[in-house]
């Protein structure tokens, strides 16, 4: 891909993007296995995390990761869009995508419990453009909510996309 | 139990783990859903320009989390709010991760932190001139021109000899907290 390329679409992108819902949602099932597994990962010994599944546990707030990076791979994956009348996806090569930044904000949020049913939606927020290493940066806001239509935790992640990629 | 009559500004909580593997990326893979291969598989990392395989960045920003999480008591002291995170450099295999945040004010019961997460890279051990160990890092040649260029490399005499490690912010951010006394 020449330069001038690279330039239109970003541009294209940059104009495109921001504010843009991102269609369908991604489903998550919470399971306590999972719960579990991701808790010893970062060395939990707390029975609120891994203890009985009878006795109930609630998700470490890095279980946040599994929702994030599932809604953003099904939902960032998948999207696709007409430019200059002709459909392309979002990512033109999925290996030049770096996650160069993440928010999790809980405010006025409620735990993730085992069984839970969790639904992530997203859009997208602003994009721009850093000419030095032509790499395109954007925000993907996504929200998750439980099956009570509670909120679980507003996310934005960060992607930078080298050239070649967008 | 963490009380705001307690804090301080400037006041540091840290954490270090130096147990990052292939096979503790690979779990960590499985259960987060994060299969992405350059991150588990070295030649599909090494196609991809990376020299070896990469820890997910929300890997480590998970280590950040687990932070606040510790600080209350599994959250019984209060309540993470919100955790604003910059993704600045790869962390490896066999890393020292290590993770800081320093109270830079404090509102009510809200506290506010900002915080660094840095990773140490051991390269090599030298005596009288002459390799005696070399790490993962000296052996795939993780280290760049722009580290050493950027004063990222640094030695320290240890044991056996002269150790020259990669001292680089992964991480950068900010976080609030509220407490619940």
């Amino acid at each position: 891909m020449n330069a001038e390329e690279i330039k239109k679409n970003a541009e294209f992108l940059i104009a495109t993007l921001p504010g843009r819902k991102i269609e369908g949602s991604e489903k998550i099932t919470v399971r306590y296995k999972n719960l579990v597994n991701f808790a010893r990962i970062y060395r939990k010994t707390d029975t609120k995390y891994i203890g009985s599944e009878e006795d109930g546990i609630v998700a470490i707030r890095s279980w946040a990761n599994v929702y994030t990076i599932k809604t953003l791979y099904k939902l960032v994956l998948g999207e696709k869009f007409q430019q200059g009348g002709i459909e392309r996806p979002f990512l033109l090569n999925t290996n030049k995508m770096l996650h160069a930044g993440n928010i999790y904000d809980w405010e006025g949020c409620v735990d993730v419990k085992n069984g839970d049913k969790l639904t992530g939606t997203a859009s997208w927020g602003e994009f721009w453009f850093v000419e030095k290493n032509k790499m395109l940066f954007g925000n993907l806001h996504a929200k998750i909510k439980n099956q009570n239509d509670e909120l679980v935790c507003n996310v934005t992640s960060r992607i930078g996309i080298r050239p070649g990629g967008y | 139990m963490v009380k705001t009559a307690d804090i301080q500004i400037g006041q540091v909580i840290k954490n270090e783990f130096d147990q990052i593997s292939r096979e503790l990326l690979k779990t960590y893979a499985k259960v987060s859903g994060d299969t992405n291969p350059i991150h588990t598989n070295d030649i599909i990392a090494e196609k991809a320009g990376l020299k070896g395989v990469i820890a997910h960045g929300l890997f480590s920003f998970g280590f950040i989390t687990k932070l606040f999480e510790d600080f209350l008591d599994q959250e019984r002291d209060g309540k993470i709010i919100r955790i604003n995170i910059d993704m600045r450099g790869i962390v490896r295999c066999g890393d020292l991760l290590v993770t800081e945040a320093i109270i830079s004010k404090t509102e009510g019961k809200r506290i506010f932190f900002d915080i660094k997460q840095t990773t140490y890279t051991n390269v090599d051990i030298k005596k009288n001139n002459k390799i005696i160990k070399q790490f993962e890092a000296g052996e795939r040649g993780y280290i760049s021109e722009k580290d050493i260029a950027r004063g990222f490399l640094k030695q320290k005499e240890v044991d056996d000899g002269i150790l020259t490690y990669r001292e680089r912010v992964s991480m950068e951010g900010n976080a609030i907290i509220e407490l619940y006394e």
